[in-house]
C-alpha cells in the first residue's frame, strides 16, 4: 500500500517538475570544463563517485546564487563531462569567490537530457553539492550551497 | 476499562449518532476482551532481528501426510525507533516470513527486507522516511518512490524468486531459500520506480496482470509467468481515486474508483485523500487486449483494499466479491491507533457481490458477514466458482479472530472462530495433490496467539472450516501480525 516519491500520484508531477527544473538547465550547456574568466580568479574541482555504468556523461550545473540553482537564471557555469570509469572531474577556473551550489544528473543513454518514468520520476541518477538530498525534490540552496576561496577549492559528490 | 468508563469514552460517537447496534455490539465485546487481559498490542509489537528458521511445535491435531511446500508471508514488521516511529500500520518495514511444511513438520523463519528506507531509517535511529500515512521527518533522503518503498504488503512467487510487492514502487526480489534480498526489479529501464500493487491478478497457466495508479493515470502491467513484462501502458482514468486493488476475468480487467480520492495536499499521503460519498463508485471494465475499450458502471460509495477474482457468467453478467465498508476510517484512523495501543470498535467490512449485466445495470448485494484478506481456489481465478474465503470477526478486537469460507451458490458461511484472544492473518488454499474439485484442500493460515504469545500456524479442511483446525503448530516467537501470503508447493 502507498508514493510522495511514494505514493507517485499528483504530488509526484510537482516533484518531477522541480526536480526538471532544477536538472534541465545542466543539460543546455555544452561541452566540457568550464573556463577562465578571471584566470586570477579561484578554481573548482568537482569529482563525481559511483559511476557504476562507466558510460554517459555528468552534465553539470554550478550556480553562484539561489535562482541559478532553482534554474530560475542561467548558473554561473556548466560542464558536460564524458564519462569513462567510475569517477569522472571537472575542474572550473577563473571563479570569484562567494556561495556555490551544483546539481548533476548522470545522462546515461547520451542523450543531454533528465529521463523520467511515464509519471515524471526521473530514471537516471542526479545529485547535488554536498551531497545534498530533498525529500520528493531538490534540496533548497541552504543545503547545496558551499563555500569558494580563492586558490583551489574541491566538491566531491556521489551520483549513482 | 469498565464499561461506564468505555461508553464515556464513546460519547463523542453516541452524539454523532453513529452508535449502530454493531457498534453497540462491538465495544460490548470489546469491553469483555479488555476486562479478560486480553492484550492484542502484542501482535502490533517490534520485531526487532531476524528470526533464523527453526522448528515449530505441534500442538493440536495431525498434519495432512501430503501437504509439503512453503507458506511466504509478507508484512510490516519494525514500526518504532528511538528517534521516532510510523504512525501507520502500513509503515513499517516489510518482513519475509516462511512456513515450510514436510513431513508433517513445520519450521518458521522471518527476515527483514533490506530496502533504502529501512537503511536510510536504521541510519538515521528515527524513521525518517516517509510513508503511507506517516509523514517525513527531518533528515528524510527519499528521492524516488522506490526510496520510501517499504516493501511490506504481500509476496509473489515468480520466476524462482519471490517479490515483496508494496504498491507505490517496484517489486522487491527476495531469495526464497534464505528469504535474503536481491534488489529491486526494474520492469524496463524507462518504467523505474513506477507503482506495482500489491495485487496482481495471475491467470491459471497464464499471464500476471498488475496495476499501478498515479492520480488520475494508471500503468497496466502485463508480465509472463517468469516474470518477464510483455507490455506497459499508461491509461487515463476519471478520477484520482486512491487503489489498492483490481479484479480481472480471463478477457476484462475490472477497475473499482472508490470516492476516496486524492487532492492536492495533505501531511501524509493518506491525508490527501477525502472522502465524497454522494459521488459514488465508478466501476471501469477494460478489454485486456485493448485498453481503450472500456465501459463504465457506478455504483454506492463503497471503500474495499480488496476484491476477488471476478468470472463472467455465460449471459455475460460479471461478478466479483469484495470485502467492503461504508468509509475508509480503518485506513485513516484505525490503522494509525493500533499502534498507540487503542482499538475504537468501528463497524468492519462485509462481503458482498459486486454484478455487472452486459446491459450496464450494477448491482451489490450484501452478504451480512464480517470479511477481509478474500482468497479463493486460485485454480479458479477468471472462472466461476462458488465459495470465497476470508478472515472474519465478531468484535473485541482489531482485525479478525476467525476464518470463514462463504458459499454464493447455498448462501451459507462455514466459519471457525479463535475468539479474541487470536488475532487471525489471511488464510491461503492449497489445493489437496491429485484433487481437481472447488476448495479440494487445505487452507494453510497463522494467528497470533495472545495468551501463548506466540505465533502459531493452523490447517483446516477447506471444505469444513466450522470443525476447527486438522492441525495447529506453534512458534517459539510472535511475529507482528502479516498481511498477505502466497504458497509453494514443495
Amino acid at each position: 500500500m502507498m508514493p510522495d516519491p511514494i505514493h507517485p500520484p499528483a504530488r509526484a508531477k510537482s516533484i518531477a517538475r522541480r526536480l526538471i527544473a532544477v536538472l534541465a538547465a545542466a543539460a543546455c550547456l555544452a561541452v566540457v570544463p568550464a573556463i577562465a574568466a578571471d584566470p586570477g580568479g579561484a578554481s573548482l574541482t568537482v569529482t563525481f563517485h559511483g559511476l557504476s555504468s562507466g558510460k554517459g556523461a555528468v552534465m553539470v550545473s554550478l550556480a553562484a546564487d539561489p535562482a541559478g540553482f532553482e534554474g530560475k537564471a542561467a548558473p554561473a557555469s556548466q560542464a558536460r563531462i564524458v564519462v569513462a570509469g567510475d569517477t569522472a572531474s571537472a575542474t572550473f577556473t577563473g571563479l570569484a569567490p562567494g556561495a556555490y551550489a551544483i546539481r548533476a544528473f548522470h545522462d546515461l543513454v547520451g542523450d543531454g537530457k533528465l529521463k523520467t518514468n511515464p509519471f515524471g520520476i526521473p530514471t537516471e541518477p542526479f545529485a547535488f553539492s554536498n551531497n545534498a538530498r530533498g525529500v520528493m525534490g531538490p534540496p533548497s540552496w541552504p543545503q547545496a550551497a558551499f563555500a569558494i576561496k580563492a586558490g583551489a577549492n574541491t566538491q566531491s559528490i556521489n551520483l549513482d | 476499562m469498565n464499561r461506564r468508563a468505555l461508553l464515556t469514552s464513546f460519547a463523542g460517537v453516541a452524539v454523532a449518532g453513529i452508535l449502530t447496534p454493531e457498534l453497540a455490539q462491538a465495544v460490548g465485546q470489546w469491553s469483555q476482551a479488555a476486562a479478560s487481559g486480553i492484550d492484542w498490542r502484542l501482535a502490533f509489537a517490534d520485531l526487532d532481528a531476524d528470526v533464523a528458521p527453526a522448528p515449530m511445535r505441534l500442538i493440536a491435531g495431525r498434519p495432512p501426510a501430503d501437504l509439503a511446500g512453503s507458506l511466504f508471508r509478507n508484512g510490516p514488521g519494525k514500526f518504532r525507533r528511538a528517534g521516532g516511529s510510523v504512525d501507520h500500520w502500513f509503515d513499517g518495514d516489510g518482513l519475509m516470513r516462511a512456513f515450510r511444511i514436510a513431513d508433517g513438520k513445520a519450521r518458521l523463519a522471518a527476515r527483514f527486507i533490506d530496502t533504502p528506507k529501512r537503511r536510510a531509517d536504521q541510519a538515521a535511529n528515527a524513521v525518517v522516511t516517509q510513508g503511507f500515512g506517516t509523514a517525513d521527518r527531518p533528515g528524510a533522503t527519499a528521492s524516488s518512490s522506490d526510496d520510501a518503498n517499504a516493501a511490506n504488503i504481500s509476496v509473489m512467487p515468480v520466476g524462482g524468486e519471490l517479490w515483496a510487492l508494496w504498491e507505490a514502487g517496484s517489486p522487491t526480489a527476495i531469495d526464497p531459500t534464505d528469504l535474503s534480498t536481491k534488489g529491486m526489479r526494474t520492469l524496463r529501464p524507462d518504467l523505474a520506480h513506477m507503482p506495482f500493487l500489491a495485487h496482481p491478478r495471475a491467470e491459471p497457466d497464464g499471464d500476471i496482470w498488475s496495476l499501478g495508479v498515479a492520480g488520475r493515470q494508471a500503468i497496466v502491467w502485463r508480465l509472463g509467468r517468469d516474470g518477464a513484462l510483455k507490455s506497459a501502458d499508461v491509461i487515463a482514468l476519471p478520477r484520482a481515486s486512491y487503489v489498492h486493488d483490481f479484479t480481472a476475468t480471463p478477457r476484462h480487467l475490472i477497475l473499482i474508483l472508490q470516492p476516496w480520492i486524492e487532492g492536492p495536499s495533505g501531511d501524509t499521503y493518506a491525508d490527501r485523500f477525502s472522502w465524497r460519498p454522494a459521488d459514488g463508485t465508478i466501476i471501469l471494465v477494460l478489454d485486456k487486449n485493448d485498453l481503450s475499450t472500456r465501459r463504465v458502471f457506478e455504483v454506492p460509495a463503497l471503500f474495499a483494499f480488496h476484491y476477488g477474482a471476478a468470472w463472467e457468467e455465460p449471459d455475460g453478467t460479471l461478478r466479483f466479491d469484495a470485502c467492503a465498508s461504508d468509509n475508509p476510517d480503518f485506513a485513516t484512523l484505525g490503522a494509525r491507533e493500533v499502534l498507540k495501543g487503542v482499538f475504537t470498535p468501528r463497524a468492519s467490512a462485509t462481503l458482498r457481490l459486486v454484478s455487472l449485466s452486459p446491459g450496464g445495470a450494477a448491482r451489490i448485494e450484501p452478504v451480512g458477514v464480517v470479511a477481509e484478506f478474500p482468497r479463493a481456489d486460485s485454480r479458479l481465478a477468471g472462472s466461476p466458482r462458488r465459495y470465497s474465503v476470508h478472515a472474519t470477526s465478531d468484535g473485541g478486537t482489531p482485525l479478525f479472530h476467525g476464518l470463514a469460507t462463504y458459499d454464493w451458490k447455498g448462501a451459507r458461511s462455514d466459519a471457525f472462530d479463535f475468539g479474541p484472544t487470536h488475532l487471525m492473518e489471511e488464510a491461503v488454499f492449497v489445493p489437496r495433490p491429485g484433487g481437481a474439485a472447488e476448495l479440494d484442500g487445505w487452507l494453510l493460515a497463522p494467528s497470533v496467539n495472545l495468551t501463548a504469545k506466540a505465533t502459531e500456524l493452523h490447517v483446516f479442511d477447506a471444505r469444513r472450516v466450522a470443525a476447527g483446525p486438522l492441525a495447529t503448530w506453534r512458534a517459539d516467537v510472535a511475529l507482528p501480525v502479516s498481511l498477505h501470503g502466497a504458497f509453494v508447493s514443495a
